[in-house]
């Protein structure tokens, strides 16, 4: 590998590091506004113009803050648990595309400049399930060395959840990889923007639309908001997980979850809504202008599905745990196995045809 | 911003004057402390920005500061709406309502558990200094006494605007904090750097009363020398009466009635205020009996005082219901089982159990429903009372008495819980109060105080801490020599609110770990059997701080993994001494603190307190036509803001963050306006006054009532409606949960949407009718789930009623006096009892009066319908998940201020 190339990796690395922690506080911000509009409120508006510098005060103030490590936690757990968190849901994003990646990539003097991080894993998908997964940990390890009652109950909650609803993420997002034939997230993408029946395109939602709700919902589940935020459960666990972290240690679990809203929005877009895919943009325009606006779409339609996901956070109650698990294990599962069986089904039908 | 003081800067070089102002001018920093000055100015500026409110409400203020967060004032503009139930995230603890000995334990260890940099907001008179509490055994004269406070917010409650201003003083105040530096020689004023600097409040320990650690050898010498005794020995003391006879054929009531013409001429020389004010202070009163020394019990009226009829309560069963039933108890159960005394049966202790059972299941009519319990100190004896009521034939009243010894510890009653369930606490709570056993109680301790606090403190020969006089006005606030403020402190030996038994030996044995107040009320897992693997249970203790325990409420929850198999509620922990006051305040001055039971109906408490008294008066109170209206108007529009309020908290408690609350809440505001608008305060109205009410509708209000009562009320009960009755998740969450059958409701004594959800059409505006009432067409809503989600629903629908009752109010409202006399600083109050029964947004409130013709009730009790609803508790939550016992808390709709009085 080309030094320069190390070199574009690097820069994208901290590009969108950067970019996704910035869009993070901001996105902390947005969800307080949003809380604000859907109760019929201003939200924060004192700091700066339109409480635009809000999120640099909470960081301030979170920095600033004494970091308190109880006497009674197992500590080496207790310090690791919140960098779990950042840490997986940082990596999460090193396959994810945030524009044209692989052959649709532009190109400088020949040489394809990819927008991910690590383009070409074939295994996209299932790494970012993979980080996801581990993500878990960071729950479960936070609940446990806290040695908090309320901590344990979080934790305990959350490893049961993230177990049962992986299964039918997992399931639900076969379809769509069977039909593009591939685990690479751009070839999804491609795929959804190659196929269609005249205007209307083969996103995922219209091909694959039980997958899509069966993924929509675990995902909710996947990231820990509400309805299904039983790990941190306000009204019932006090503060769930991180019951006893304070500053910064607090706000890593606050950036891991928002960093986990943003993939699992990536993912959404990805799979079911087309990614870059417009009307006006195909997989063969690789010039960058059509590069630039495809990246314009697929923000724009994250920033929509993030905007979904923290409108029903101000909307909806919260389900029971035992209710949680029945919807995982005996509605969405064999759900998500009949939606298997029956595209695996039409895709032999169709093979011949299509 | 402020800038902190500069020094010039040391020019080495010399330099052109003008250059230098021009420099000045443009170049911001020209120092070392100049640019530390900009470090600081962003120091605070994060911070000022992003205070975190510790989320926890002790009481009324609470409410308010809940408010705060609400559409209308919004403290999110701050960016600090983000309140955090967990100490360790939280910026600012607001210290928001009456702390008390019981909550200042963890109120301590909350504040050491926040991070630094930490504030403390004190919010409302409590808070700051005891407010109108201050007097009572349990309550701490001002968080100030243990925590550095930063703001004082006053009010009682602050307005949600008091409590922004609040905040934004406290923004000024971190605005000029600056930055310790020690390397650089800097002094600043943030003391949590200094590693030397312990912050930390040592954490107060219950004994015999709340002891101060800091302050113990002091406390321990002082208790040991008996100043106390010394003190309390030069007091006048309350007069204790003898308890009601059996009448005797002798002269009727009536003739005693009549005022002897002489005293009467006396009196006029002196005004009514001068006669408290001197019968308080024991000395001399014309008319009155002889005058008293100190330490002998002050004097009460003359004998020729007048009786009020004797009833138990407005609607009962009746003199010849009452005499039928006694000789029918008498045929039934031998000669001598029940006498009748004003109006009651009096029953020896001894045949209690049988007359009981014998009520409920033998009697035509059904005696199934306790409606009350309590205890009354008389001279010879104590006795306990039990009002009893039927569900099948509603308004049947009957009050039982027994006697038992009365001297302290001494007494014991039979337990009558096999028979009615809903008397255990009530039960536990004359225990602690009074000091009588209950033979037969499964778990009798102390309910509202802790086990070893050294008192029973409603008996009469109990004297607070504070204690100045039988009733106020105190002499240390009227004696011209003192000035017009003589701290409570500076009498009390100890210096607060404390006291402790010269005998006290145990100063060793204090545990400032020890968990007083829970020990003792451990769930045992018993009954429950959830899982076949071999599992161990844990006991998690919900509260008393929690968000969603509605206040200082605590359970202690045995559970199985998620599943609960035992639980015990603690409460107490706001028990701020309501009743114990209330013998010392004279009648009128009582309603003040009526509205601060629950604090979401002060309306309906005034009118529960003001029929119990009106009882007594009689005619003397005859309230006017438009009057009766104008009660019957706020307290509709009462009932339906608190069942606003409560529809949209359960939503919250369900997990349903604060938007349905919120929206639920905006008609409340402006029936807060209405209030506010009659009455002068949002929250504490204090309006009505015996006989009517305090002041005519303003010009004016009626128009705004009728738009908001026939244009808003019912689209936002149907906006409720349709958002929240058909949402999937709130019916799974709320359908089957928390049963509580028909005859468990009326076995523990459930009152109210709880009751009347598990199908019993029990309301006492149609059980009991007071007021008018009898002259509006309305439902009694029930439901037949017996689940929160009925209970829910009923509440929907009786806003429905609500409405329906308002707009027959409204439109019926005659013109007229509001009251029957003039307004009157000083009312006189016929001896007798009364209990008086209204139906409360959270189900039967009843007060129970007794008077003895003196200025104060002799004895004042209220029947709390929250605190009674939670004997239920346990058996609604056993089997069910973690997070289920809070939705049925919430269903409950639990008020602490009136669970804990």
């Amino acid at each position: 590998m080309a030094t320069w190339q190390i070199a574009v990796i690097l820069v994208k690395i901290f590009l969108i590091v950067g970019l996704f922690q910035g869009a993070v506080a901001y996105m902390i911000l947005l969800e307080r506004k949003i809380a604000a509009w859907a109760q019929d409120r201003i939200g924060p508006n004192r700091c700066g113009p339109l409480g635009l510098l809000q999120p640099l005060a909470d960081g301030a103030k979170m920095l600033l803050k004494e970091d308190v490590i109880p006497g009674y936690v197992n500590k080496p757990l207790y310090i690791l648990a919140p960098a779990i968190a950042i840490v997986m849901a940082t990596i999460g994003f090193a396959v994810v595309p945030f524009g044209p990646a692989g052959l649709d990539a532009p190109t400088v003097n020949g040489n394809p400049i990819h927008f991910q991080i690590a383009p070409n894993v074939d295994i996209g998908i299932l790494y970012v399930f993979a980080i996801g997964s581990l993500a878990v940990y960071a729950v479960i390890l936070g609940g446990y060395a806290s040695n908090n009652k309320y901590s344990f109950l979080g934790g305990l909650r959350n490893s049961a959840q993230i177990i049962s609803y992986e299964i039918p993420l997992g399931l639900s997002v076969l379809g769509m990889v069977m039909l593009a034939r591939s685990l690479e997230l751009n070839d999804v993408m491609s795929w959804q923007d190659r196929n269609g029946l005249g205007p209307i395109p083969a996103w995922g939602v219209f091909v694959q639309p039980l997958a899509f709700l069966i993924f929509l919902v675990s995902a909710f589940a996947e990231t820990n908001r509400l309805p299904f935020d039983l790990a941190e459960a306000e009204q019932e666990l006090v503060g769930g997980f991180h019951t006893e972290y304070s500053a910064m240690k607090f706000g890593m679990f606050f950036l891991g979850e928002y960093l986990h809203v943003i993939t699992v929005s990536f993912l959404t877009v990805i799979l079911f809504f087309g990614g870059w895919d417009a009307p006006f943009l195909g997989v063969e325009d690789t010039s960058w202008i059509a590069a630039v606006l495809k990246v314009g779409v697929i923000f724009f339609k994250v920033t929509l599905m993030v905007i979904f996901i923290m409108w029903i956070r101000w909307t909806l109650p919260r389900f029971r745990y035992d209710q949680l698990m029945n919807l995982a294990w005996k509605a969405l599962i064999p759900l998500a196995l009949l939606n298997l069986v029956v595209t695996m089904v039409l895709i032999q039908l169709f093979r011949g045809v299509g | 911003m402020p800038t902190p003081p500069t020094t010039r800067p040391e020019w080495t070089i010399p330099i052109d004057p003008a250059l230098q102002a021009e420099l000045e001018k443009h170049v911001l920093v020209t120092s070392w402390d100049e640019l530390l000055g900009v470090v600081d100015t962003i120091y605070n500026w994060g911070r000022r920005s992003a205070l975190w409110p510790l989320g926890f409400g002790l009481a009324c203020c609470g409410i308010e500061m809940i408010c705060t967060a609400s559409s209308r004032f919004d403290i999110a503009r701050f960016g600090a709406e983000v309140f955090r139930g967990s100490p360790r995230q939280a910026d600012v603890m607001i210290v928001s309502g009456t702390v008390t000995k019981t909550m200042m334990p963890m109120i301590a260890r909350l504040y050491d558990q926040m991070p630094e940099p930490k504030y403390v907001i004190s919010m409302g008179a409590c808070a700051s200094g005891g407010g109108p509490f201050k007097e009572g055994y349990n309550v701490v004269s001002g968080i100030d006494k243990f925590l550095p406070v930063d703001v004082y917010v006053p009010g009682c409650p602050p307005t949600p605007q008091a409590l922004l201003n609040g905040l934004i003083a406290l923004q000024r105040k971190i605005d000029g904090e600056r930055l310790d530096i020690p390397a650089l020689g800097r002094k600043g004023n943030t003391p949590w750097y200094d590693p030397e600097v312990d912050r930390d409040i040592p954490v107060p320990v219950f004994g015999p009363d709340l002891i101060d650690v800091r302050t113990l050898e002091l406390t321990a010498e002082r208790a040991a020398a008996g100043l106390l005794d010394a003190r309390e020995a030069a007091l006048p003391r309350p007069a204790l009466i003898p308890a009601p006879r059996p009448e005797a054929p002798g002269p009727a009531p009536d003739a005693a009635a009549e005022p002897s013409p002489a005293p009467a001429a006396e009196q006029r020389a002196m005004s009514k205020i001068e006669l408290i004010r001197a019968r308080s202070r024991g000395e001399a009163v014309p008319g009155a009996s002889a005058p008293t020394s100190a330490g002998k019990p002050a004097a009460r009226p003359s004998k020729k005082l007048k009786v009020a009829p004797a009833r138990p309560s407005l609607v009962w069963l009746g003199d010849e219901g009452l005499a039928e039933l006694a000789s029918r108890l008498d045929a039934e159960l031998g000669s001598g089982t029940a006498t009748i005394v004003r109006a009651a049966l009096l029953v020896p202790a001894e045949k209690l159990l049988d007359v009981a059972f014998f009520l409920r299941d033998r009697n035509p009519i059904r005696y199934d429903y306790l409606a009350s319990l309590q205890s009354v100190h008389y001279e010879d004896c104590i006795e306990v009372n039990y009002h009893l009521d039927s569900t099948a034939r509603p308004g049947s009243l009957i009050e039982l008495r027994v006697r038992t010894a009365e001297a302290e510890g001494a007494g014991e009653v039979p337990s009558v819980i096999s028979v009615w369930p809903g008397a255990d606490f009530q039960e536990r709570e004359v225990f602690d109060m009074m000091g009588v056993r209950f033979a037969g109680h499964p778990n009798l301790t102390r309910i509202l105080m802790w086990e070893g606090f050294a008192y029973h403190p409603l008996r009469k020969d109990y004297l607070e801490p504070y204690y100045e006089a039988p009733a106020k006005v105190f002499p240390s606030r009227i004696d011209d020599g003192q000035g017009q403020h003589r701290r409570a402190e500076e009498l009390n030996p100890f210096g607060s609110n404390v006291k402790i038994p010269r005998s006290f030996s145990g100063w060793d044995r204090l545990d400032p770990a020890a968990d007083v107040k829970g020990a003792g009320r451990m769930p045992e897992g018993t009954g429950v059997d959830v899982q076949e693997l071999d599992t161990d249970q844990f006991v998690l203790s919900i509260g008393p701080q929690h968000p969603s325990t509605h206040g200082v409420f605590r359970m202690n929850l045995r559970v199985d993994g998620e599943t609960v198999v035992g639980l015990k509620p603690v409460m107490g922990y706001m028990h701020r001494n309501h009743e114990k006051i209330g013998e010392r305040n004279t009648f009128l001055m009582n309603f003040p603190f009526t509205d601060r039971l629950d604090y979401f109906t002060s309306m309906l408490n005034n009118f529960g307190y003001a029929l119990a008294v009106e009882q007594l008066m009689g005619d003397d109170a005859k309230v006017p036509e438009r009057a009766e209206y104008i009660r019957v108007i706020m307290a509709e529009l009462n009932r339906i803001a608190s069942h606003m309020w409560s529809i949209g908290f359960l939503l919250n408690d369900l997990g349903a963050f604060f938007t349905p609350a919120l929206y639920a809440i905006e008609e409340r505001e402006l029936i807060l306006d209405l209030f506010e608008w009659a009455a002068g305060s949002r929250m504490m109205c204090n309006y009505f006054r015996f006989g009517g009410v305090a002041f005519d509708l303003p010009p004016g209000w009626l128009d705004r009532c009728r738009a908001i009562v026939s244009d808003r009320l019912d689209r936002k009960i149907d906006e409720l409606d349709r958002l929240l009755s058909e949402n999937e998740i709130f019916k799974d969450r709320s359908r089957g949960v928390g049963l509580l059958s028909r005859e468990q409701a009326i076995a523990y004594s459930a009152a109210g949407p709880v009751l009347r959800a598990s199908n019993v059409p029990y309301d006492i505006r149609r059980a009991a009718p007071y007021s008018i009432y009898d002259r509006f067409d309305f439902e009694v809503v029930t439901g037949t789930g017996c689940d929160v989600y009925d209970r829910y629903y009923v509440r929907l629908l009786e806003m429905r009623e609500s409405v329906r009752i308002l707009k027959q109010a409204l439109r019926d409202l005659p013109e007229g006096p509001i009251l029957p006399g003039k307004k009157s600083y000083q009312i006189k109050v016929p001896a007798g009892e009364a209990y008086s029964r209204v139906e409360n947004a959270k189900g039967e409130l009843g007060f129970y009066v007794v008077a003895d013709g003196g200025p104060t009730a002799y004895r004042y009790h209220v029947r709390s319908p929250s605190f009674i609803n939670l004997t239920a508790l346990e058996t609604m939550c056993l089997g069910h998940t973690v997070a289920d016992v809070v939705g049925i808390l919430g269903s409950l709709d639990i008020v602490l201020g009136e669970v804990d009085r």
